[in-house]
């Protein structure tokens, strides 16, 4: 492995410094269901979470997993155990983590004792996947049943159109609702057969109106970031969103989210900044170094916050009716689709369906985005194991220059320290704060 | 039109030679030509609309840098030659792009090329995932918009009189070359796999009722002629895209007789008809969408899903299976470790040869191979 100095981050938040003592409790909670045998569903980002909360599932993320495995250093451990088994190096490192882990689970029967929690990800009883985001994603859970568990998948396959399609064509949008909805009611038919559970509407419902209340908050804590100082910083943004994934539907994240909302708020009114003196604010696109996560505070060391990450923004689509919380859960995903029309995606395309990628249809939320945040400058972490989330940075690198605001791409991994190289990537960052510099003085972009 | 001496003069389909004939036959027909990567959205609707569908190609291993100022290096190879290929302008004589969401990369190539280098006609055309009732249902409506959009650029409508009849050009054109294969079951073939790539190729290109004409030909050709007696091990060729025929000519040459394949370009397009149906739609869909074996759709887990790989291999007694993947191919890296064990407990090794798309060093492929054919003996 290349000798770099990983580090943890250090988050400036009390209520997301708070979330070491909430989260084990969550995962003990977990535990000891999963010690009675209770099924356990491994899911994908992309189904929604709040039919796991109906159905009073136990669930775990792989890829959540994966970003746990990476910031406890033990992802090259499994991914060298998956590349023994013949996956190669390219795939998703969240992948090749959980197929390692698999691999060991099979041989030894049980969780492999290297795992970042007690008892792991346990077994499987089902998989719910989804498409959403990328391709890989269709064949990882694939594989897991073909080649570990012998376990039911279900995958849902939100298609949106893609950016030279009309989604305003009633046509068009009858196309895709249609398959939107036959899919959910596949998925639920599915969960239904499989916990023997008949889903309660009204508590799908209220479910999703915890849930979305703290969306709501979430979202407004980050519209707060548009303050300078920025009072919030990607150490506290990249650990936030865990509540949403854990604690979903639940009063408990309602209370998280609402309690972060007002002690950002509170920074603000004291112009509290996460840098004492804030030279640069950054944009971030793609995939956080999960196994060093210290480069952001690093970055701060420098006088250099980052007040806006692409990856796992919220956005406002989730406003939506919820009298008819499925129709809600189709709504939801159509309305992400026309934001990313009426946007132009290649601001987020990891928040994408796979067709929605190529809305090159306009920059416009970028140039808000740059308006509104005060940024200078924009940092993209370009993920060899994760194309989908990277593939697009330099057409991105290309619309911010044309406004001129530096960019700088740099490559690693969101799971894999092997393609950490500290020394090159810091001596990188360094000379692209230079580069902001000039530009702030209205000098010319140079390319990086 | 007079172009059937053109064709038979020629003893080569390759990428260069395609893109001249391509030239050639859009100023005798004054037809449109569009252009099509992967294989779901049907080159007969293509066709029926009064323009000429083209399966571009690229060449392996030549410079890709004009895809820098667009894309990032980690990515498709064979997607960035493309890209490149298109930036130089080198295909120039499109004047239509369809891309089919098949994998992320392609679909994404779609999202940039349209953006940077528009055409008068562009359409990506979105396919689901599973094959669910509801999947099928879209894939049979996204056949409809594509026909709309078509008839809308090409101002010739697509009437079910003019597709079916495309439709059983198309097939019988399946048919001969499922004739040519089954002759590749006897040993010695009486083809070599290099030539019978270089006819799949001529399909890319040639309109459906003269690649008959030449199908015919070359099947007739095959069944006079006297096998060459040499006895080499029988390969299978599976994996990603390949069109060009390098890879065929190595193994020929370390003493292998390429028998069949699975490639998209190769068989998986071939295989089978597309049903007759009271609505052609409803052949398209199960031809183009169910039957197509592109790893990227799912269908379910369990190694069953390699089941007509194994009936295939026994069926062209085949010796050893030769994988070949580009870089950053997804869906056929992640199908390499189930595929290999499975193979593998049938009595098929199965050799994995992860390329760039440029078959480079060239040497060092030739020498794996060459073990590889020993161990077949």
């Amino acid at each position: 492995m290349t000798q770099s100095e990983m580090s943890r981050a250090k988050r400036h938040l009390e209520t997301t410094k708070k979330m070491k003592e909430m989260l084990p409790r969550f995962f003990m909670r977990m535990m000891e269901r999963k010690f009675s045998n209770e099924p356990v569903a491994w899911c994908m980002v992309g189904i929604p979470p709040e039919l796991l909360k109906a159905f009073d599932l136990l669930f775990e993320w792989p890829e959540n997993f994966g970003t746990m495995c990476a910031s406890r250093q033990v992802a090259p451990y499994f991914i060298e155990v998956a590349e023994n088994d013949g996956y190669s190096p390219e795939l998703c490192s969240y992948v090749t983590n959980t197929m390692g882990y698999c691999r060991l689970f099979k041989e030894k029967g049980e969780a492999p004792e290297e795992s970042p929690l007690p008892g792991g990800m346990g077994t499987p009883a089902m998989l719910l996947g989804s498409g959403f985001v990328c391709e890989p994603r269709w064949k990882w859970f694939q594989s897991i049943a073909t080649r570990f568990f012998d376990i039911p998948v279900y995958s849902t396959d939100p298609l949106a159109p893609p950016w030279d399609v009309d989604p305003h064509d009633p046509r068009i949008e009858e196309h895709y609702l249609t398959l939107l909805r036959e899919d959910l009611a596949g998925q639920i038919e599915f969960m239904e057969k499989q916990t023997g559970k008949k889903l309660d509407l009204d508590n799908l419902r209220e479910i999703m109106e915890r849930s979305h209340q703290a969306l709501t908050y979430w979202r407004d804590t980050l519209a707060l970031r548009r303050a300078i100082p920025s009072p919030m910083g990607s150490t506290d943004y990249f650990h936030a969103i865990i509540p949403q994934m854990y604690l979903v539907g639940d009063e408990d994240a309602v209370v998280f989210y609402r309690e972060m909302y007002e002690e950002v708020r509170d920074r603000v009114e004291r112009k509290m900044g996460v840098v004492e003196d804030e030279k640069y604010r950054l944009i971030w696109f793609g995939l956080p170094p999960w196994f060093n996560m210290g480069i952001f505070n690093y970055l701060e060391s420098l006088g250099a916050v980052v007040a806006y990450e692409s990856t796992y923004n919220v956005g406002d689509y989730f406003e939506v009716d919820l009298s008819d919380p499925l129709e809600a859960i189709v709504r939801r995903t159509w309305q992400r689709a026309l934001k990313m029309h009426e946007y132009g995606s290649e601001t987020m395309p990891e928040l994408c369906n796979p067709a929605v990628f190529g809305g090159f249809s306009g920059s416009s939320l970028l140039e808000e985005l740059v308006d509104q945040y005060s940024l200078n400058g924009a940092l993209m972490h370009l993920t060899r194991s994760c194309r989908a989330v990277s593939f697009g940075e330099v057409h991105t690198k290309n619309r911010l220059a044309k406004i001129n605001v530096p960019s700088l791409i740099f490559e690693s991994d969101m799971a894999d320290p092997r393609l950490w190289s500290d020394a090159q990537i810091k001596t990188r960052l360094h000379a692209f704060l230079e580069t902001m510099d000039k530009a702030k003085q209205g000098g010319q972009i140079n390319e990086l | 039109m007079n172009f059937n001496s053109h064709i038979f003069g020629k003893t080569t389909f390759n990428t260069t030679e395609n893109e001249k004939l391509i030239r050639h036959l859009k100023k005798e027909t004054q037809k449109p030509v569009i252009g099509y990567l992967c294989c779901f959205a049907p080159p007969e609707i293509i066709a029926a609309a009064g323009a000429i569908p083209y399966r571009i190609s690229g060449h392996p291993g030549s410079d890709t840098s004009k895809a820098d100022a667009y894309v990032e290096p980690y990515g498709c190879t064979y997607v960035r030659s493309i890209l490149a290929r298109a930036a130089e302008g080198q295909l120039d004589f499109l004047d239509g792009l369809v891309i089919s969401h098949s994998c992320d990369m392609v679909q994404r190539l779609y999202g940039i090329w349209t953006y940077y280098h528009p055409l008068n006609f562009s359409y990506l055309f979105n396919v689901p995932h599973q094959l669910t009732p509801w999947a099928k249902d879209f894939f049979k409506r996204e056949l409809g918009f594509f026909r709309e959009k078509l008839e809308q650029f090409t101002g010739q409508q697509v009437t079910t009189g003019a597709l079916n009849e495309t439709i059983g050009l198309y097939n019988k054109n399946r048919s001969l070359v499922r004739q040519i294969y089954e002759l590749r079951k006897a040993a010695p073939p009486p083809v070599e796999g290099s030539e019978a790539f270089e006819i799949l190729m001529a399909g890319g290109v040639l309109p459906a009722d003269q690649y008959r004409t030449f199908l015919e030909s070359a099947l007739k050709n095959f069944q006079q002629r006297k096998p060459d007696p040499h006895q080499g091990p029988r390969i299978m060729i599976w994996g990603s895209i390949m069109d060009s025929p390098i890879l065929f000519e190595v193994i020929e040459k370390a003493g292998g007789k390429v028998v069949c394949d699975d490639t998209c370009i190769g068989f998986r397009t071939w295989e089978k008809d597309v049903p007759q149906t009271a609505d052609p739609y409803d052949g398209l869909t199960e031809h183009y969408f169910v039957n197509f074996q592109c790893p990227r759709t799912d269908r379910g887990p369990s190694v069953k899903r390699f089941n007509y790989l194994l009936e295939r291999a026994r069926a062209y007694r085949v010796d050893g299976v030769v994988g070949y993947i580009i870089s950053f191919c997804d869906p056929h890296k992640f199908d390499y470790p189930d595929l290999r064990d499975y193979l593998k407990k049938e009595g098929l090794p199965l050799l994995l040869i992860d390329d760039n798309y440029s078959f480079e060093p060239l040497e060092a492929l030739k020498t794996r191979l060459e073990a590889f054919m020993e161990m077949r003996k």
